[in-house]
């Protein structure tokens, strides 16, 4: 069983954990069909470093995760507003 | 066949205890044993030497390791299949039969497949049994009763199993000398440490190899290290439990007897040894031919005399150990037959000629002799010093004997690693495999390290403990395996897999055959693919198959080692199962008063009041009491949200399809949530307690996924709100009927129930039976109703309440299936019934104000649908009487297609006929068409488009 | 005894080849097929045999066919949910029946009953749905009860007390199982006799494009010219789609599955419980092949875990008590392209001459002789017949969606 270390919770089974999928940006208020569609369904999908939306499912909290799709290693978590998030994916170091 | 008795004399360190004899029987016949016997070593002091009958040959077999689990060793045991008898260990009255035979173990009816074996070459079912058409649908059937191996008892219990999780510093897998070092280094540094080992003591390779001539310094070392660990605290010892998994994280799966621990280690140390590997030559697999560990296991380990004359097969100095312990045992070695021709000089060997055993250099066998136990073997000259084929070569002697002995060399057992993602690389020098790629926190030590010398693996050991991954195997390990031990016969049956009957020319033609690649060749042939997993063929197959490709072994590779390592039951992974189940907080009521309870997701809810056969009548009784006077239904497992904040409203508004930003206050409104491909995904009502306050209610099985996507979509826009699920916080119970309002107003004073001042939708706090509670006037059954909402832990108590003071307005409870009924009677749809996972607003007659909201969730979807055009629209519809009654999902046909489905359907008392809702074709959909079902039997129904709802049409019931 | 048998005991050896040997790359292909596994060999034949065709490539970066027609479960059934889907599968269901005679090989073909347990109101439902739609359209599916069930399976564990009994069926009975890697080995040798090159252990590592075709591949061992490109890579297809610029509607996730030691022959029909997210067949050796829902994160990887186990065994044992001594032998992971309706991605790319074969998730192997025929048919016409139309990759960008949810998978 791996382990996902929660920014809020700590080290837990990844179990306790669902994936909410791939950090994408969000179509603003205005964006039409062609853009809310290619949200909804194109996915990167990479094979290597991503950036994911994860929830803690006891306590519905919700953070982003940094993993190697390829290893199964998770690489670092961040909380919602973490500074370090403004690197481009690639940086940050492990929490 | 001998009746000899086979129990050597008592000695220190053996694994069975004299004091405690047993019996069992196999195959219906009684034998002895005693405590710490396992099945294949009670068998062979008893003189029974064939234990199955192989595969695909029928062929006899007996022991051949005793440590890799091969199939030649399984036995059913007291009705379980596919057991190893060299590692079950006895108990008294155990019932032992073989597996895999027709008539008799003895006598086989299946045997003379064997003579077959040229018809049935490697992969022959790909090339036969298909014509003409039809032929494998005949032959199918005799092949799958002539394959398998254990049988499966239909009647045999569910037995107990269950599960333990454990957590160490450093976990040390196997221990013998290298495992026992490393846990007494680790423990220095002052860690945890678990020590699992899968035979009975500890010990290991210590417990049966013999390094020097007089055979004391294995036990000595042996003794030292177990008492050393024994004074060592933070110490847990494991003994005959068996490392099945090695997983992400140092999550190790270890099983001994009925349970699985689940161990988290930061550090595994793999202590895990060598297998020792067969040799390839004719008839390779008589009874009676057995690794020479195994015969030092057997004579050590259990008192037991594996024969009364050897002949051991070497390529190391390990056979000349087997030869002295054979001697001491009493057993006659007649000759050591060494496939090196120039060998250093060594103690054991000075040792064994001093003895008088004849030694033969240079010397291999070429065929083994006997029909169900070896009697001889016939022995030739080794032709070539260099380890590639070495042709067959006319034999020069014949040399009787009862027992074979073969120590060749050795496989580092590295089935862990390889699961945790290392790389096997063989090692050319050393004609064994070593790890790559270990992955992080794991250390490979002692003789799975290539270590054989015994001082070198308890050094290795001492490493591993320190956490220093190793560095390059030295010299010492070079002379250990022979890098071709492979003899081909003109007459074949040279096998190089046990488990598959698999011999050197099947591997040969797989390759032939273009299945050249080491997976390809896996697979056409079934090379590791039986119970050993490869244990014991894997090597000699890499072998054969780099010298048919004309490529060093390094380059062939190999295939992939998988939990578990050597297998482990269904019961043990599932162990007690727990499968939790949700109650309401009225549970007890229903049950109490004869509900059928029925499954909604993990919840238990009542499905109606009454008897199994009584349903269709209580169900009826119960919407009649609806209708007339009052009932109450038990919606505690309703999805409930709290949602706070300045921007409360706005959130709710761009979450759901539905309008809420300008929801006035204690006003509730039917809320209906898409998801971004603009599908219905649920529904429920939306309350606004305040400026800043709402109660959102969903289904019970969609609220989970309603509460994450509020949490996910609120990570997008940080909108100022709080989200709380507080499903479980409430009970609440839907109080429906023209009496509702009398009734609740004998419980509830401080809310003015009257309908001017609580109308319609309306939503009201205040108490009932003093209990705080929300009173939402929602009308999903079509009558006046009010749904209260209460604190978890009063819902027994104003369900006991409200049932007392209804009493004397008939007032009865009511289940799903009643609730179902009247839903329908009001054409309100079910999520996940009358929707599906494509569903949209559209199709279902919502409309939608572009104007009033131009952003939600879904509504670029909904744009793109409504412009494509709605191909199927949700209506009401009735049937006349006479006709069959359609039941949910029957097909609305039109023409020679399918045009929709009905998603509800039942007879309504109200109405006076069958009611239901269906999609159909937006042609179809005006109100008095007519279209078609298609019943059961294929028939064809008329039903009739209605408008919607069909009680009550002016709603003037509901808004009473 | 069959003639084939005896025949093969007294040829003289070595045998015959059955793959083809290695060979070079030529600098031109009329058709390049990136991926050797089912589809891709399957296409590559149909070109040869449907279209005369022969001037193809298959290029396959590891081994023949070791992606995920290595490793899967091996069913075969028509049995889902939309129009599009059965009249789909159901050609698949035919072309395989015929299969061995086609290739001149054993797929071993076995036709037991497929039954797709229903454990609430809502399964029963989708199952009666699923019945009328299949045999609305020719294919023999019905919904049973329990009685009927204990006909076909009396093995199964019907009582009312389970803790999610067993409602009603649908029972498919051409459902069947196949000798997964032959159909692979059938379909490569028969078009390596046609003419076709295989190339193993030959990574694509670029497409070539001259504005908006494609042109040529570029390989681990050279690059060559290519008429058209077929992108067949199971678990690869967005890392492959990459490459020619296209992002795909896929979520790649590893699917398990494990086998039991073999055991004499006790299970007839191919089971399936949604509500209990597992699948259950017994093979010809005797083996019983299980599997359940696919993992719940995205990964490339087909590494396995204890908890796919533990979950899958706690079910299984619900379904068959008397099992609970049974050994599991082996435990493995394909890697699944999931897509969000559950259907696959088959036809043209925004990029000419580029097509695509994908998405094909956990329903991705039964669908091997059509999607193969099919897909030689678009090739070869430029244009996706009616039958595949549907499936086409711009569905997407409408928000249209063929929803087989239920039919393709469990654990949903």
């Amino acid at each position: 069983m791996k382990i996902l270390q929660c920014p809020l919770n700590g080290p837990r089974n990844i179990s306790e954990f669902v994936c909410l999928g791939e950090v994408k940006p969000v179509p603003g208020p205005d964006a039409g069909v062609a853009q809310w569609a290619d949200f909804v369904f194109m996915e990167r999908n990479a094979a290597g470093r991503v950036r994911e939306w994860w929830l803690h499912i006891a306590t519905n909290y919700v953070f982003l995760v940094d993993r190697d799709t390829r290893s199964d290693e998770i690489l670092a978590t961040y909380r919602i507003g973490d500074p370090r998030l403004q690197h481009p994916t690639g940086e940050g170091s492990a929490s | 066949m001998s009746n000899e008795p086979a129990r050597l004399p008592a000695r220190a360190g053996e694994f069975i205890d004299r004091e405690r004899p047993l019996t069992f029987t196999f195959e219906g016949r009684a034998y002895g044993g005693f405590a710490g016997d396992t099945v294949a070593i009670a068998l062979t002091a008893n003189g029974v030497t064939i234990l199955s009958r192989s595969f695909k040959y029928h062929r006899p077999r007996g022991i051949l390791s005793l440590a890799s689990c091969e199939a030649n060793s399984l036995v059913e045991v007291n009705g379980a299949p596919n057991v190893f008898a060299e590692g079950h260990v006895l108990r008294d009255g155990d019932r032992v039969r073989a597996q895999n035979y027709a008539g008799s173990l003895a006598h086989d009816r299946h045997a003379w497949i064997g003579a077959f074996g040229r018809f049935l070459p490697v992969g022959f079912y790909y090339r036969a049994f298909f014509r003409p058409r039809g032929a494998w649908r005949f032959w199918e059937p005799y092949i799958r009763r002539i394959a398998g191996l254990g049988r499966v008892d239909v009647n045999a219990p569910h037995g107990y199993f269950d599960k333990a999780y454990l957590f160490a510093d450093v976990a040390v897998i196997g221990g013998g000398p290298a495992g026992l070092s490393a846990a007494l280094t680790a423990a220095q540094a002052g860690a945890r440490i678990y020590i699992i080992d899968d035979q009975p003591v500890l010990g290991g390779s210590l417990n049966y190899l013999r390094p020097d001539t007089a055979g004391v310094r294995a036990g000595k070392e042996r003794d030292a290290l177990v008492t050393r660990l024994a004074a060592t605290p933070q110490t847990t010892v494991m003994t005959g439990a068996s490392c099945e998994g090695l997983f992400a994280d140092g999550w190790l799966a270890i099983v001994r007897d009925r349970r699985l621990y689940k161990l988290r280690a930061d550090r595994v140390i793999l202590a895990t040894g060598a297998l020792e590997q067969p040799a390839v030559f004719r008839n390779n697999d008589l009874p009676g031919i057995m690794l020479g560990s195994a015969a030092q296991r057997l004579i050590k380990a259990y008192g037991v005399r594996p024969g009364n004359v050897a002949v051991v097969l070497t390529a190391n100095d390990f056979g000349y150990g087997v030869a002295l312990d054979l001697a001491d045992a009493g057993v006659k070695v007649a000759a050591v037959l060494d496939l090196r021709s120039a060998v250093t000089e060594s103690a054991l060997r000075s040792a064994a000629f001093a003895r008088n055993i004849r030694i033969e250099v240079g010397t291999k066998v070429s065929e083994a002799l006997g029909r169900e136990r070896i009697r001889a073997v016939r022995i030739a000259r080794v032709q070539r010093e260099t380890p590639t084929k070495d042709g067959y070569a006319a034999p020069f002697a014949t040399v009787d004997c009862d027992l074979l002995c073969v120590s060749t060399g050795f496989a580092p057992n590295l089935a862990l690693a390889a699961q945790g993602g290392a790389r096997l690389v063989y090692d050319q020098r050393t004609a064994m495999h070593r790890p790559e790629d270990l992955p992080t926190g794991v250390i490979v030590a002692g003789a799975a390290n290539q270590q054989f010398d015994l001082a070198a693996v308890i050094a290795d050991g001492e490493r591993a403990g320190r956490g220093i991954s190793s560095a390059e195997p030295d010299e010492s390990t070079s002379g250990v395996s022979h890098p071709f031990p492979i003899c081909p016969h003109p007459k074949g049956k040279e096998f190089v897999d046990f488990d598959e009957d698999l011999t050197i020319t099947d591997i040969e033609d797989t390759i032939a055959s273009g299945f050249d690649d080491i997976q390809l060749l896996k697979r056409y042939s079934t090379a590791g693919m039986g119970p050993s997993q490869g244990r014991h063929s894997a090597v000699n197959t890499i072998r054969i198959a780099a010298l048919a490709r004309g490529e060093p072994e390094s380059r062939i590779g190999t295939t992939t080692s998988r939990p578990p390592y050597s297998g482990e039951t269904f019961g043990v992974l599932a162990g007690r199962s727990f499968d939790p189940v949700r109650r309401t907080p009225m549970h007890h009521r229903h049950v109490e008063a004869g509900a059928q309870m029925m499954v909604a997701g993990a919840w238990l809810r009542p499905a109606y009041y009454g008897a199994l056969h009584e349903a269709e009548s209580a169900i009826a009784d119960e919407v009649a009491a609806v209708r007339a006077r009052a009932g109450l239904i038990d919606v505690s497992t309703l999805g409930k949200i709290e949602i706070r904040g300045p921007d409360a409203a706005e959130f709710l508004n761009r979450l759901y399809f539905t309008a809420h930003l300008k929801q006035p206050v204690s006003r509730a409104r039917y809320a209906v949530m898409t998801d971004a491909t603009g599908a219905i995904t649920d529904d429920g009502i939306i309350c606004r307690l305040s400026d800043r306050h709402f109660f959102v209610t969903a289904t019970t099985s969609g609220v989970d996924a309603v509460v994450r996507s509020m949490y996910l979509w609120n990570a997008h826009w940080q909108l100022d709100v709080d989200i709380a699920h507080v499903t479980s916080a409430y009970a609440a119970v839907n109080l429906a009927g023209p009496q509702s309002r009398a009734i609740l107003a004998l419980l509830c004073k401080d809310v003015d129930l009257s309908s001017e001042a609580f109308p319609y939708m309306g939503v009201r706090t205040g108490h009932v039976a003093d209990v705080p509670a929300r009173l939402l006037r929602v009308g999903f059954v079509g009558e006046l109703g009010y749904e209260i909402h209460l604190p978890a832990g009063c819902g027994e108590f104003v369900w006991d309440r409200l049932l007392e003071v209804g009493r004397g307005f008939d007032i009865k409870p009511f289940g799903v299936e009643a609730q179902r009924l009247l839903r329908l009677e009001k054409g309100h749809i079910v999520i996940g019934q009358d929707t599906d996972g494509l569903t949209h607003p559209l199709e279902v007659g919502m409309r939608w104000n572009t104007g009033a909201k131009p952003f939600f969730i879904g509504g670029a979807a909904l744009q793109a649908h409504a412009q494509r055009g709605i191909a199927r629209k949700l209506v009401g519809f009735a049937i006349d009487a006479g006709s069959a009654i359609p039941k949910e999902c029957h097909l609305v046909i039109e023409g020679s297609e399918i045009a929709g489905r009905v998603t509800s359907c039942a007879y309504s008392t109200a109405a006076g006929h069958v009611i239901g809702l269906a999609y159909v074709r937006p042609h179809q959909a005006e109100p008095g068409q007519i279209f078609s079902i298609r019943v059961d039997g294929g028939k064809l129904v008329q039903a009739r488009v209605v408008t919607l709802p069909f009680y009550d049409p002016g709603n003037a019931r509901q808004n009473a | 005894m069959p003639l084939g048998l005896l025949f093969q005991g007294f040829r003289r050896r070595p045998p015959q080849r059955i793959l083809p040997a290695a060979k070079p790359l030529r600098q031109r292909y009329d058709v390049v097929i990136i991926g050797g596994g089912g589809h891709g060999l399957a296409t590559a034949y149909y070109l040869a045999k449907d279209h005369g065709i022969r001037n193809v490539a298959v290029l396959e970066k590891g081994y023949l066919a070791g992606g995920n027609t290595a490793r899967n479960t091996a069913i075969v059934r028509s049995n889902y949910l939309t129009v599009e889907g059965v009249a789909f599968y159901a050609e698949s269901v035919s072309l395989f029946a015929n299969l061995s005679h086609e290739l001149d090989f054993n797929i071993m073909y076995s036709e037991r009953g497929h039954l797709t347990l229903a454990h609430t109101d809502a399964a029963v439902r989708t199952a009666r749905w699923r019945a009328e739609v299949n045999k609305h359209l020719g294919v023999n599916s019905e919904l049973i009860g329990p009685e009927e069930i204990a006909r076909i399976c009396p093995r199964l564990n019907l009582s009312r007390h389970a803790r999610y009994p067993i409602l009603a069926a649908l029972y498919h009975p051409p459902g069947a199982i196949v000798r997964h890697d032959a159909v692979a080995w059938g379909y490569a040798a028969a078009a390596a006799r046609l003419g076709v090159d295989i190339h193993v252990r030959t990574e694509v590592t670029g497409i070539a494009t001259e504005g908006n075709r494609a042109i040529g591949v570029e390989t681990s061992r050279g690059t060559m010219h290519a008429g058209s490109i077929l992108q067949a890579v199971a678990g690869s297809s967005s890392r492959v789609a990459e490459l020619a610029g296209l992002r795909l509607p896929i979520r790649t996730v590893p699917l398990q599955a494990c086998v039991s030691q073999p055991l004499k022959p006790f299970l007839d029909p191919i089971i399936v419980s949604g509500s209990l997210h597992i699948y259950v067949s017994q093979t010809a050796r005797g083996e019983l092949v299980m599997g359940g829902a696919t993992d719940p994160y995205p990964l490339y990887s087909s590494r396995s875990t204890l908890e796919f186990k533990e979950g899958l065994m706690a079910h299984m044992l619900e379904l068959f008590p008397f099992l609970a001594e049974v050994k599991v032998m082996r435990q493995w992971a394909g890697i699944a392209d999931m897509t969000p309706d559950f259907s696959p991605v088959m036809g043209a790319t925004p990029l000419q001459n580029y097509f695509i074969d994908a998405g094909w998730g956990t329903w991705g192997f039964k669908a091997t002789p059509v999607c193969g025929k099919r897909l030689a048919q678009t090739i070869a016409n430029g244009k996706a017949p009616d039958l595949i139309q549907p499936f086409a990759l711009d569905r997407f960008a409408n928000f249209v969606q063929i929803g087989e949810r239920g039919a393709a998978s469990v654990g949903h």
